[in-house]
């Protein structure tokens, strides 16, 4: 049942990339825009997003209720260490989400369309960068679990661990990746006269995502970040890497052929092979502290609570799931082959 | 300020914020699918635009909701990581299935916003209904949560270590029927008697009068009904703390010494220095009664448990039950009048029947608020109720002051927006020409 419960944590984590990754993007891709594109954008957001962005946020629920219930201590080191990063994701969520529903609610649309605007795409920038660092920060090895808490420096536990050269990069790289799934996916629901200014957009998201994962590899180089030897001597984290560059090129054919749907799933692929080849390259280890890793199986809570949870996550995944696919079916968004 | 006291009054802040959202968000669907179902069987416009104005409020608070409610569950983790770390695991299955009840929410209401005129009619109209179902299950599923805070069950507690945990048990806990019963109860009777002030108000302006008179029927109707049955559900309650938090109990009445044929305090100052309650009508032996159902019956005061396990603030204990109770009482006799008018219709013509409920519009959520404040400042110092302190729980992370600040400000500028936000709806409703 450990198994399940891992299964489901997994599931959750990747769909949470990809769903609600999508949806800050979507955010980016309107923050760099020009003025005209801008309302453009805000318009196809809304109609694609509106009816499911509220369901991709609630799988960071799921996810945090697993660890919570399923692996307290895993969990505990979270809360404690990265108070400050998570805090500030917290604050982002809140202000983008309240944004997005102010922007389109208010019944008056007047000059407070500019506030909103601003609060929704800022917050949609920053958030997926803190979240990205806290990432980072699991892998960074900069968390220090000392004996005796006042035996470190307030800089040292709570604010090195996440504010660091490898972290904020992992931090743009995550924020690239957003902007690269949102421009993907509003290529196949622009309109015709529109769907150039996504293709572009698209092109100029996959060079940034490119560059900005060479700048991690580069820098967990250069800083010898324990996640890159890791993930070095690990062979299938490398083979899913070398598949996925290699299906930058198909991608990039298929962007510069403004194809709707093959895009988007050569680009879910590469998205899901990248998050496994990470997690495998460091699992069951999922965090590095200073001195050690600490093994996600070891922190499990007793076998009675995963059962339970396991049960409780088969049994809500069999009402959530079809719920889900129809929600996403009724308002047109899945398709897997081109027509 | 200490770090305890800012990560108490930061919890405390988010939850006052986040239960209003929580509640107007889960309670307003029921509204919606009511005057959505008579415009199906009627077809009166107005029913439409009503359905349409109040599917606005019930997304701009369910989004309100759901992000502070999202805040609120990593605060669990970020302030109390100690009690997250040994509760998590036991209440597990409450928070689990509430994620998937919120899950299904959100599905439900993403039909159901975006479903008009894409979606068969009576599956649109059936989504609704799930939204207020869905609503209501997660919002009784987190109360069983803070029940169990109330009522630790599903674990055997040795050597300061929790063994044989048993979540089944653990969400069944004794305090979650009350609680949640409580709540829910609470919950319709301060949206219903919120949203029916803000159309009374409407009403007594005289603007697009007949869409508000229906507006203000539906949602009081479900608010005055709440209204009536909250004392059964006020008095299991008391019978329920008398029996398994009796310090609680003494607190909510500033009840110090021990007494048989204890008497009922109603109002009053409280000195807890020199343990007196002034200026308060007292009624003989109402509190043995109303706690044990005896009117001999002797009810443990406040001295008679040891210092460090009664709750510091029982001035705050005491005031805020007497406002619970007083509002309570309150809008039970006008939810009486509210069904009696049916038969005096005359009232309606009558500017002082509007003017009430338009008054009385924000009291059903204070109340909601001050009943908190009585069950969660009554169980201090405990955060698990005889087994962990909230002192040895809190984050060990010094300057929670700061965070503390920062969601004062955040949830300042959130209840102003939304405030104003509705203004503008109801403003752009009384101007449109289409009712």
């Amino acid at each position: 049942m450990l198994y399940v419960v891992l299964f489901f944590l997994a599931i959750s984590l990747l769909l949470y990339v990809i769903l609600a990754g999508a949806d800050f993007g979507a955010g980016i891709v309107e923050l760099f825009s020009s003025d005209q594109n801008q309302q453009i954008t805000k318009k196809t957001v809304y109609r694609v997003m509106g009816p499911v962005w509220e369901a991709n946020h609630i799988w960071i629920i799921i996810i945090l209720v697993i660890l919570w219930v399923g692996f307290p201590e895993f969990y505990n080191v979270l809360v404690l260490y990265l108070h400050i990063p998570i805090t500030l994701v917290l604050l982002g969520i809140t202000l983008r989400g309240v944004a997005f529903v102010f922007r389109h609610y208010d019944a008056f649309k007047d000059k407070s369309q500019i506030l909103y605007d601003w609060m929704f795409r800022i917050s949609s920038f920053v958030t997926p960068i803190f979240l990205g660092m806290t990432f980072g920060a699991m892998l960074s090895g900069h968390i220090i679990i000392p004996e005796h808490i006042e035996s470190q420096s307030f800089y040292n536990l709570f604010i090195a661990p996440w504010f660091n050269g490898f972290s904020v990069f992992v931090g743009l790289f995550f924020a690239a990746l957003c902007a690269f799934l949102a421009s993907i996916l509003l290529i196949g629901e622009a309109s015709d006269e529109e769907r150039p200014i996504y293709v572009r957009k698209s092109r100029i998201a996959t060079v940034t995502v490119i560059i900005m994962g060479f700048l991690v590899l580069c820098f967990s180089y250069l800083y010898d970040i324990r996640f890159l030897s890791n993930f070095v001597k690990n062979p299938y984290a490398l083979t899913l890497v070398a598949i996925s560059a290699l299906l930058i090129f198909p991608l990039l054919r298929s962007i510069k052929l403004a194809r709707k749907i093959t895009t988007r799933t050569f680009t879910g692929v590469q998205v899901v092979l990248i998050l496994i080849a990470a997690l495998i390259a460091q699992y069951p280890n999922l965090i590095i502290t200073s001195d050690a890793s600490i093994n996600i199986l070891k922190t499990a809570a007793p076998d009675k609570v995963i059962n339970v949870l396991g049960i409780s996550l088969i049994v809500g995944g069999c009402i959530i799931l079809p719920g889900l696919y129809h929600l996403f079916r009724s308002f047109k968004m899945i398709k897997i082959f081109e027509r | 300020m200490d770090n305890l006291d800012a990560a108490r009054l930061q919890m405390a802040f988010t939850l006052i914020f986040h239960i209003v959202f929580a509640c107007i968000g889960m309670v307003m669907p029921f509204f919606m699918v009511v005057a959505h179902k008579k415009w199906l069987n009627t077809k009166n416009p107005i029913y439409l635009t009503l359905t349409k104005s109040w599917q606005k409020g019930v997304a701009i608070f369910f989004v309100t909701g759901a992000v502070s409610g999202t805040a609120l569950s990593f605060e669990l983790g970020l302030l109390w990581p100690e009690f997250m770390k040994h509760a998590g695991p036991i209440i597990g299955m409450p928070f689990s299935l509430e994620g998937a009840a919120f899950f299904v929410e959100a599905i439900a209401l993403g039909f159901y916003l975006y479903g008009w005129n894409r979606l068969p009619k009576k599956f649109h109209w059936f989504t609704g209904i799930i939204v207020g179902i869905a609503g209501v299950a997660s919002g009784i599923l987190v109360v069983s949560a803070n029940g169990w805070m109330n009522a630790p069950s599903g674990f055997d507690y040795v050597n300061g270590e929790f063994l044989n945990i048993d979540p089944i048990k653990a969400l069944f806990n004794p305090g979650w029927f009350t609680q949640a019963l409580h709540m829910t109860l609470a919950a319709f009777t301060a949206t219903g008697f919120a949203v029916a002030g803000v159309h009374a108000f409407q009403v007594y302006k005289k603007k697009h009068k007949e869409l508000h008179m229906k507006a203000f029927k539906i949602a009081l109707t479900f608010g005055a009904l709440a209204a009536i049955l909250q004392p059964i559900s006020g008095d299991i309650s008391a019978k329920d703390i008398a029996k398994r938090q009796p310090v609680k109990l003494a607190a909510m009445e500033a009840h110090y010494h021990t007494q048989k044929g204890a008497p009922l305090y109603i109002g009053g100052i409280v000195d807890n220095e020199n343990q007196t309650v002034s200026y308060k009508i007292e009624i003989p032996k109402a509190l043995s009664f109303l706690a044990f159902g005896d009117f001999d019956a002797e009810v443990k005061g406040l001295n008679d448990f040891p210092e460090d396990v009664r709750p510091k603030n029982i001035a705050l204990v005491h005031y805020a039950f007497q406002i619970m109770v007083g509002i309570g009482s309150l809008l039970l006799i006008v939810g009486l009048l509210f069904f009696i008018s049916f038969k005096k219709q005359i009232w309606w013509q009558k500017k002082w029947f509007w003017i009430l409920f338009a008054v009385l519009a924000p009291t059903g959520f204070i109340a909601l608020e001050a009943g908190w404040i009585v069950t969660e400042v009554g169980r201090q110092p405990w955060i698990i109720h005889n087994i962990m302190k909230t002192k040895d729980a809190v984050t060990p992370m010094p300057g929670m002051v700061y965070s503390f600040y920062m969601y004062i400000v955040l949830y300042t500028v959130l209840t102003v927006a939304v405030t104003w936000l509705m203004t503008r709806q109801i403003k752009f409703l009384n101007n449109s020409k289409t009712v």
